[in-house]
Parts: C-alpha cells; sequence; structure tokens
C-alpha cells in the first residue's frame, strides 16, 4: 500500500509500490505523447503522425485504458485545415484533453486565438518539461522531492488528474462526488471503473503533497514570508 | 529620427494609428480571471494563489472559495503584458484563467 507524501528534513517523500510509480509514469507518458502530436500538428501541418498512435501501448495490462487516454486523435485534420486558413490566430485542440491542458485565454474567440498563437508554443514546452522531469522522480524508491521539485511535480500530476477527469466526463462537483463513489465501491471490471480508481488515487497523492506543502509555505507577517514571493 | 517618422507617417497612418491604439491597450489594467472547475483541489488552489502571485494565507482562502462559489474571481490585476504572463503561468498549473480588461 502507498503511503502518503509527507514533509521530511530531506524534502517531501511518498512511499509507492513500484507499479503504482510506474502507472502513474505512463500516464505521464501518455501526456507528453499527446502534447508532442499537437506540437507536430502544429509545425508540419500534416496529420500523418496520428497513424502510429496506438503503437506504444504494447500489451500491458493498461494498453486499452492508455489507448482511451491517449484520445485517439480526434480531429486532427479538421484543426490543422482551420489552423492554415487563418493565419492570425490559432485554433483550439478539437481533442477536450488538450483543449482542458491548453485553455483559451481569453473570452473573445478572436482574442484567445491570438493569444494562443503568442503562448501556446511555450506552455505546452513548460507541460514537456514537468512532465519528463516528473517521469525521471518516479524513477526513485521512495519518491523524494525537493522544494524546488515538488510543484514541478505537483503540475505534472495535476495535468495527469485534468486528462482522467476530461476522459471521464467530469465536467461539475456531482460527476467528480459519482466518480469517487465508483472508484470506492468498484472492483474496477471495466475501463471506466479503472480510470476512477486511479483519479482517486492520483487525487489523494496531490493532496497529500500540497496540504504538506501549504503547512510549509510562511505565513505573512514572518520576515521570511517575502522572501517566498515570485520563487516560482 | 523624426524626419524620417514624418515621411512614413502619411502612408502608414492606419498601420500607426493601430500600433498607437495597441500601445494605448498595453497602458490599461487587465484582470487575470480564475474560473471554478470540478477537479483542482483547494488546497492545491490555495498553494497557487499563496506561493506565485504571495497572496496572504488569509486572502489565497478568500480568493479560492470566491472562484468555487461565484464561478470565477480576479485574483491579480496589472498591465497586459503581466497579464498575459500570469494567465499562461495559470495555464501552466492546470487552472482554468483568462484575462479581460478591469
Amino acid at each position: 500500500m502507498a503511503r502518503a507524501f509527507r514533509a521530511t528534513t530531506r524534502g517531501y517523500k511518498a512511499d509507492l509500490e513500484a507499479h503504482e510509480r510506474r502507472l502513474i509514469s505512463q500516464l505521464c507518458a501518455d501526456v507528453i505523447s499527446l502534447l508532442e502530436r499537437r506540437g507536430e500538428q502544429i509545425t508540419d501541418g500534416a496529420a500523418e503522425s496520428a497513424a502510429d498512435q496506438g503503437s506504444a501501448a504494447g500489451d500491458d495490462v493498461f494498453a486499452h485504458f492508455r489507448r482511451e487516454l491517449a484520445g485517439l486523435g480526434v480531429g486532427l485534420d479538421d484543426s490543422a485545415a482551420a489552423q492554415e486558413a487563418e493565419p492570425a490566430g490559432l485554433s483550439a485542440p478539437e481533442d477536450p484533453v488538450l483543449a482542458r491542458l491548453l485553455p483559451e485565454a481569453a473570452e473573445d474567440p478572436q482574442e484567445a486565438a491570438q493569444l494562443r498563437r503568442l503562448t501556446e508554443a511555450s506552455l505546452r514546452e513548460s507541460k514537456l518539461a514537468d512532465l519528463r522531469t516528473a517521469r525521471m522522480l518516479l524513477e526513485s524508491d521512495p519518491v523524494t522531492l525537493t522544494e524546488e521539485q515538488a510543484p514541478i511535480f505537483g503540475r505534472a500530476l495535476n495535468d495527469v488528474r485534468l486528462t482522467l477527469a476530461t476522459r471521464l466526463g467530469i465536467e461539475d462537483e456531482a460527476d467528480a462526488e459519482q466518480i469517487h463513489q465508483m472508484a470506492g465501491t468498484s472492483q474496477a471490471a471495466t475501463t471506466e471503473q479503472f480510470m476512477a480508481e486511479v483519479y482517486a488515487f492520483t487525487t489523494w497523492l496531490q493532496e497529500t503533497l500540497f496540504s504538506a506543502m501549504l503547512e510549509l509555505l510562511p505565513d505573512d507577517g514572518d520576515e521570511i514570508g517575502s522572501a517566498e514571493e515570485g520563487a516560482e | 529620427m523624426s524626419s524620417a517618422h514624418g515621411s512614413t507617417l502619411t502612408r502608414e497612418d492606419t498601420d500607426l494609428d493601430t500600433q498607437l491604439r495597441g500601445m494605448l491597450a498595453a497602458q490599461r489594467p487587465y484582470n487575470v480571471v480564475v474560473w471554478n472547475d470540478p477537479v483542482n483541489l483547494m488546497s492545491y488552489v490555495a498553494w497557487v494563489f499563496r506561493s506565485y502571485f504571495g497572496h496572504s494565507k488569509e486572502r489565497a482562502h478568500k480568493l479560492m472559495l470566491e472562484v468555487h462559489h461565484d464561478g470565477r474571481a480576479v485574483v491579480a490585476t496589472g498591465p497586459k503584458e503581466k497579464a498575459e504572463r500570469d494567465v499562461t503561468a495559470m495555464h501552466n498549473y492546470g487552472l482554468q484563467a483568462t484575462l479581460e480588461e478591469a
């Protein structure tokens, strides 16, 4: 059984089973390939890269689940064509996971498209860097995070949670509650039940990490408080 | 310098006009708005508000609850370029954020 993140004198530590670390690492890898494909689409404008997308899944037990997670590249051709038609801005990804990971930066669609053209590539690169670092950190047992690594790991874990939540169709608090109930009662007979369990597990991990991190944030009024500002 | 610019003024009147309007827009304050979603944890959102914006514990908590109950909250206000950076940073943390004129 996994033991939650807690603050120690040598960073935040969590004892995770080897298969748990492997699972989270695989999920990070799936989000990485999703983001990389989006980058390739934009630079190449070609849809060929979608063809090999199932091959990485292999024959492990998560293959079906991971294929589902990867979203099968829905709407690649359409969005590439749309981008060519309007070079001034960049349209939002049609894949709901990508749309959630790379959201619109303004409510006005035209302004959002222009902002996306300016910022999406760097946002994608930041997320890719976080996810790759998280995979590296998951190689160690127990998982140990320094103050600098903890937010990076947290962001990557959150992107995994956002991906799972989008695939599970969580749109409001009631959906989220239902998924948590499904995770608590089932024996994971279906892909959805398995995804729900993984979502609940990563949520728990995230909660323990950030509860520990919040406790170590200096209170305001402390002299050291201002030194921490803008540390990101 | 001024004469060279003067000669292009008549030809590229509209361009300069657009540029000027762009510059004025950049001066106007923009709000960074964070939107509610059912996935991001309260502890996570509170941590992001405190560590990224340097908000106090109380203010971060108040803003987090405002997002939760009202569906959105203005978490920072500043020049457009700064607001854009903040919105991208929020997206990097996985929060739903937009910018709007203050």
